[in-house]
């Protein structure tokens, strides 16, 4: 019943007008790429523009960690090279991203006391990819991600000052950096890249690869002064690339049609945590010009956020620290429905499947031990946490039947006095109890797009692969942009790593490519 | 039936997209202009197609930019954000080519422009420090480095960009 109720809502006419138009550059795109799928490499052949208005030898796409690094690597392999950025302000995703970068074995590691190693990091990412990350990306990714820290610290002179733990992985190994933001990266590889000769564009918007005919990539078309999201904007330019393109361009949970194509629960009525030039176009392009892309319909939902603020917000710091303290109910029914220790991708998936926001809540003891006093301030401030006096309050407040809601929090707080849930399976914790104490809190829960863990295909050398599984010469690609390094789901500060190992390996290789012309 | 409703609708959306592509190559449209010689009261001398303030406004011909601030201020009734950077440049003796240089065609200003007669973006943080919810001019993702003009818009409305991410409540004049 529940399934039929979610098939109605996200097919329901205006959706679909909403989505033709994807649908449409989607066939497009369909159609363009099918010579490609025979072999033929010459379907690939665009018209070159008479004059080039711009040449370097490596131009990049994407102002985020891993275009960055890939443009500083190729600058001092001796290349040439230019940066190009679609927004007005640098950093896309990792300017507010939260700054946990997870690498093994490290020298924060020991100074906490904690063994790790490589192998167990890349057993740690396949496991939670479910066997479906490509095995030796996600294992140069494990290998590599200890070098990539440490070149942050000593040649971008990026600081760390915490060790912190995400879900599903065996130990502690994400480094948060000191202002908890990946600014602290971001930020220094832009002055590097900068005070090395990298010339960054700004509002300058990739639209076409162009390939010669024997379908190497040999530049692009871009519009210059660009004004995001207007496409009616900006100055159309030709720019050669002499050796190669480098992908950083992120990915697309923002890209409502696109998602929505690949998972279509993904409707506008999802929000996300990413910046809105999270888009997928780069991505497309470059399968225009016959790159494969894979697993795109894996994408990483935050069951933690709520629909009363915008990105990522309060209330995921609220929620998080309150499962197996607190319950979590449907407001429609006053009840339970799903374990609140559950994943984040079954927590989401069940919180999709009601419909509508589920309702999270913990009393004074448990919101006093466990949230921290900023988050609960700024959730209070903003609204999307509220606090009440009485769970008859509270219940009232989110139309809740109250004598159903009433009985399941007595029902819960009998299974937190023996530590066990006979009904859901949920962990409680063993300094939590019952939840009696008022003032209660509760927020409301509906899940934002946060990751695409799709994207390009490329091997470990970072080569973008086309349909005849062979690298396309002249493009590469690192970071979001890119599919098979996480699989099924991406771990909690494995992206940074991610974006840093393989955006220095893009800028390397590339560098290293044979000029065209 | 149902594909009756589909057909009306597929309709409606064209018709729609038809109507927005008309308004808007009409906006395109904008004749060239003599924006610096313009004078106070003089506002068809750019805005040529359509009266540019309310029939209640009071006449600007006589008024310089003090005059304008007597009510155009920041404050709880502020008005400040419906009055253009760009008129309160001019206004204070700061015209076109003091920032776009001298040129037929003007291109975009870059910040370091501003900051070279307003001063360091540390100080403005500084100044700043106790605006609510927060210090508008700095921030963990771009420290005191955000363009000014992502917000201060001298030629369109200004806008208040923390708000694509962020629920910060900020006037932007």
């Amino acid at each position: 019943m529940k399934e039929d109720d979610v098939e109605k809502k996200s097919i329901s006419r205006r959706n679909f007008l909403k989505t033709a138009g994807g649908a449409a550059a989607v066939a497009g795109l369909a159609s363009s790429g099918i010579p490609l799928m025979v072999g033929d490499a010459q379907a690939a052949c665009d018209t070159l523009p008479k004059k080039w208005d711009e040449t370097y030898d490596v131009v990049v796409v994407g102002s985020g960690f891993a275009g960055l690094a890939a443009a500083i690597e190729a600058k001092n392999a001796g290349a040439s090279v230019a940066l190009l950025e679609k927004m007005p302000v640098h950093g896309g995703n990792s300017v507010i991203n939260g700054g946990d970068f997870c690498a093994p074995g490290t020298k924060l590691q020991k100074e906490n006391g904690v063994e790790d190693s490589a192998e167990l990091l890349y057993k740690d990412m396949m496991r939670a990819g479910m066997y479906l990350n490509h095995p030796e990306l996600a294992r140069t990714v494990a290998d590599n991600a200890k070098g990539a820290l440490e070149w942050t610290e000593s040649y971008l002179g990026c600081k760390y000052a915490k060790l912190n733990f995400h879900g599903g992985h065996s130990v502690k190994r994400a480094h948060g950096t000191i202002n908890q933001s990946g600014s602290e990266v971001v930020n220094k590889e832009l002055a590097k890249a900068k005070e090395i000769g990298v010339k960054i564009m700004l509002r300058t918007k990739l639209v076409k690869f162009l390939s010669d005919k024997n379908g190497r990539i040999v530049g692009m078309e871009v519009l210059k002064g660009y004004r995001f999201p207007d496409d009616k904007t900006g100055k159309p330019a030709f720019i050669k690339a002499r050796k190669a393109v480098i992908l950083g361009s992120g990915g697309f949970s923002y890209d409502v049609a696109l998602r929505q194509v690949h998972d279509p629960r993904l409707t506008d009525k999802l929000g996300s945590t990413n910046h809105p030039g999270a888009t997928g176009e780069a991505l497309l392009a470059a399968c225009k010009s016959g790159a494969a892309d894979v697993q795109m319909d894996w994408i990483q939902l935050g069951p933690w956020t709520s629909p009363e603020e915008k990105g990522f917000g309060y209330v995921p710091l609220f929620c998080e620290p309150l499962v197996g303290y607190g319950l979590m109910v449907n407001p429609k029914t006053g009840k339970r429905f799903f374990k609140e220790t559950g994943n984040r991708k079954e927590r989401a998936d069940a919180i999709l499947l009601l419909g509508n926001p589920a309702v999270i809540m913990g009393d004074s003891y448990a919101v006093n031990k466990q949230v921290v006093p900023h988050a609960l301030k700024g959730g209070l401030e903003n609204g999307a946490i509220k606090k009440f006096d009485s769970l008859d309050d509270l219940a009232k407040a989110y139309d809740m039947p109250v004598d159903a809601f009433k009985e399941q929090v007595a029902r819960w707080n009998s299974f937190a006095e023996k530590r066990k849930d006979d009904d859901l399976g949920c962990m409680i914790f063993k300094d939590a109890k019952p939840t009696v104490e008022a003032p209660f809190y509760a927020a409301r829960l509906w899940p934002k797009v946060h990751h695409t863990m799709g994207g390009l295909v490329i091997n470990k050398d970072a080569q973008v692969m086309g349909f005849d599984f062979k690298p396309i010469k002249g493009l590469y690609a690192a970071g979001e942009v890119t599919g098979g390094v996480h699989g099924a789901v991406r771990l909690g500060s494995v992206a940074m790593a991610d974006c840093i190992v393989f955006g220095r390996i893009a800028g390397k290789n590339a560098a290293r490519e044979k000029a065209w012309s | 039936m149902e594909k009756r409703k589909k057909n009306l609708k597929i309709a409606a959306v064209l018709f729609g997209a038809v109507l927005l592509v008309a308004v808007s190559s009409g906006l395109w449209a904008a004749p060239k202009l003599a924006v610096s010689k313009a004078k106070p009261g003089d506002c068809a001398a750019c805005h040529v197609d359509k009266k540019a303030l309310p029939e209640t406004h009071p006449d600007t011909k006589t008024m310089d930019i003090k005059a304008c601030r007597a009510c155009h201020a920041s404050g709880e009734m502020s008005l400040s954000g419906k009055f253009p950077g760009s008129h309160a440049h001019m206004l204070s003796g700061v015209n076109c080519a003091a920032c776009h240089g001298k040129t037929k065609q003007p291109e975009e200003v870059p910040m370091e422009k501003c900051v070279a007669c307003h001063g360091s973006t540390a100080k403005l943080a500084e100044k700043t420090k106790d605006v609510k919810p927060t210090n508008p001019h700095t921030s963990p993702h771009y420290g005191t480095e955000l363009d000014c003009n992502l917000c201060h818009k001298q030629h369109a409305k200004s806008e208040n960009y923390c708000a694509q991410c962020h629920k910060f409540d900020y006037k932007v004049p």
